[in-house]
């Protein structure tokens, strides 16, 4: 509860607490307007329906938690919205940039899409031969043209901000997961996106290295980033998300204000799902 | 066996390394392309590559340095032999460095592509930021050992008139009526062409290791 307060508060105080320390802040669209807009999107793997005809909208500034069974096609739909899967019909709206998933897509519009969305994996996917202000600054140098100081002083600032600006010169082996995990999240941050997908991102950590990565998105959402979280920390869904939606068999079970949905679905698979996330 | 004996053999040397170095340039730098042709996910260029690939290993060596050396070298366009060895090694060590540089790439996780791509990596920049210094340093020992074997099978080279160490030592045992000294000198050679080999790929190996690995 008190917890719950602290987020209002600093949302209240400044849309970047910290400050990101970004070349070009993404000047903030009316808040009436969706960042992500998906029309019928569907997705399909041999025979094996992922994804069913999803509908959704995340508005600026949005937080929303994606929770249910594995295999209900939480992670896919993620990969879907940034293009690692391609969707095989239906429509991805980010920004200013609509793609119809059924025709052939060009790859300077997958670039446009992807430059508008920060990716976090579960499985941290640092660049192990790199250093830890390396693998933050590559892309920054190798997509947006800035030069290795200025990539470098983004960076450390980055680094800073996620509390590990002491392991900039080291290789990432030499972190911890929680650690790696932060480094991902300053990495994806790095290009200055739209929208910040996380795929699982605790999931591979033990529960206290997973509480330092929450700690980071936590402080992260309550800047006023637009984020959409596949997780199973129902905490993280009740008290950080603004919504939460609940997937099965690739469809939307339920979807809104995260404290409704969580406290009372109402559907019953989406009750049995909660039940046995409780029950743990 | 004299000195000029010695000598005389000693002279093979520069032969046996430029054979050697030669056959795995070539192979180092034809293996990239054969193995992304490998990789293609159009099926029937990857079943032929498959199949070329197959078909050029199942040949023992010295039947490409016959048939590049009788076949082409002196029918079709005129090869000297110590080309058409570069090229019948080359050939081999192509096929063999595309095998060992895919063994580098299927070691790479899934996750380092997706990463890349998810960050916006063009092509180039993927190949040449992210997998090439990863598959690099898991082709390394394999490469290593294969150089060393190359040079050994190098003395096939002789027999198409190469004055390469073996060629050499031959020579030497027919000029001093000794068979076992002239060849032991030949042995001592190929030894000692090998250790600086392994010893500096255990060097970078150790190297690139100590910053990766926990």
């Amino acid at each position: 509860m008190a917890y719950d307060l602290d987020v209002a508060r600093m949302k209240a105080l400044s849309p970047s607490p910290l400050g990101a320390p970004s070349a070009s802040g993404s000047p903030a669209p009316e808040p009436s307007r969706p960042v992500i807009k998906l029309d019928h999107l569907s997705k399909s793997f041999g025979t094996f329906q992922a994804l069913q005809d999803i509908n959704l909208s995340v508005l600026q500034g949005d937080v929303l938690a994606i929770i249910g069974p594995s295999g209900s096609g939480k992670s896919t739909l993620l990969r879907c919205i940034n293009w690692l899967e391609p969707a095989n019909s239906g429509r991805i709206t980010v920004g200013d940039l609509s793609l119809d998933c059924s025709k052939p897509v060009g790859k300077e519009q997958i670039t446009t899409l992807r430059r508008q969305l920060g990716m976090v994996f579960q499985s941290f996917n640092l660049f192990p031969h790199m250093t830890v202000l390396r693998n933050v600054s590559l892309a920054q140098e190798r997509t947006l043209g800035r030069s290795r100081r200025e990539a470098d002083e983004v960076s450390m600032g980055l680094l800073e901000r996620v509390g590990l600006a002491d392991k900039a010169h080291q290789y990432p082996v030499r972190c911890s997961g929680g650690q790696q995990q932060r480094i991902a999240i300053a990495r994806a941050l790095a290009l200055d996106p739209k929208v910040m997908l996380f795929d699982e991102p605790t999931s591979a950590l033990d529960p206290e290295l997973g509480l330092e990565v929450l700690a980071v998105m936590r402080e992260l959402a309550s800047s006023g980033m637009t984020m959409i979280v596949v997780t199973h920390e129902m905490g993280f869904a009740e008290n950080v998300s603004e919504h939460t939606m609940i997937m099965a068999d690739g469809q939307i079970l339920e979807y809104g204000p995260s404290r409704e949905v969580i406290r009372n679905p109402q559907t019953e698979r989406a009750r049995r799902f909660l039940r046995a996330v409780n029950d743990r | 066996m004299t000195w000029g004996h010695l000598v005389h053999i000693a002279y093979g040397i520069p032969l046996t390394l430029a054979l050697t170095g030669g056959a795995f340039f070539v192979g180092a730098v034809l293996g990239f392309p054969i193995m992304l042709l490998r990789e293609s996910s159009f099926m029937p260029l990857k079943v032929a590559m498959i199949a070329i690939i197959a078909f050029i290993r199942a040949l023992p060596p010295i039947l490409w340095v016959f048939l590049l050396y009788f076949g082409i070298g002196t029918g079709l366009i005129n090869l000297s032999p110590f080309v058409a060895a570069v090229a019948a090694f080359g050939i081999i060590a192509a096929v063999n460095m595309a095998e060992i540089y895919r063994g580098g790439m299927v070691s790479i996780s899934a996750g380092q592509w997706e990463a890349a791509h998810a960050l916006n990596l063009s092509r180039l920049s993927i190949w040449r930021d992210v997998m090439a210094p990863q598959m690099v340093r898991v082709a390394l020992p394999p490469s290593a050992t294969y150089v060393i074997g190359l040079m050994k099978d190098s003395a096939i080279a002789s027999t198409i008139g190469v004055a390469e160490l073996a060629y050499r030592g031959k020579q030497v045992s027919q000029m001093s009526f000794e068979g076992l000294l002239p060849f032991t000198v030949v042995g001592a050679c190929y030894i000692a062409l090998s250790l600086p080999v392994a010893w500096l790929s255990r060097t970078a190996e150790r190297k690139l290791r100590a910053k990766v690995a926990r």
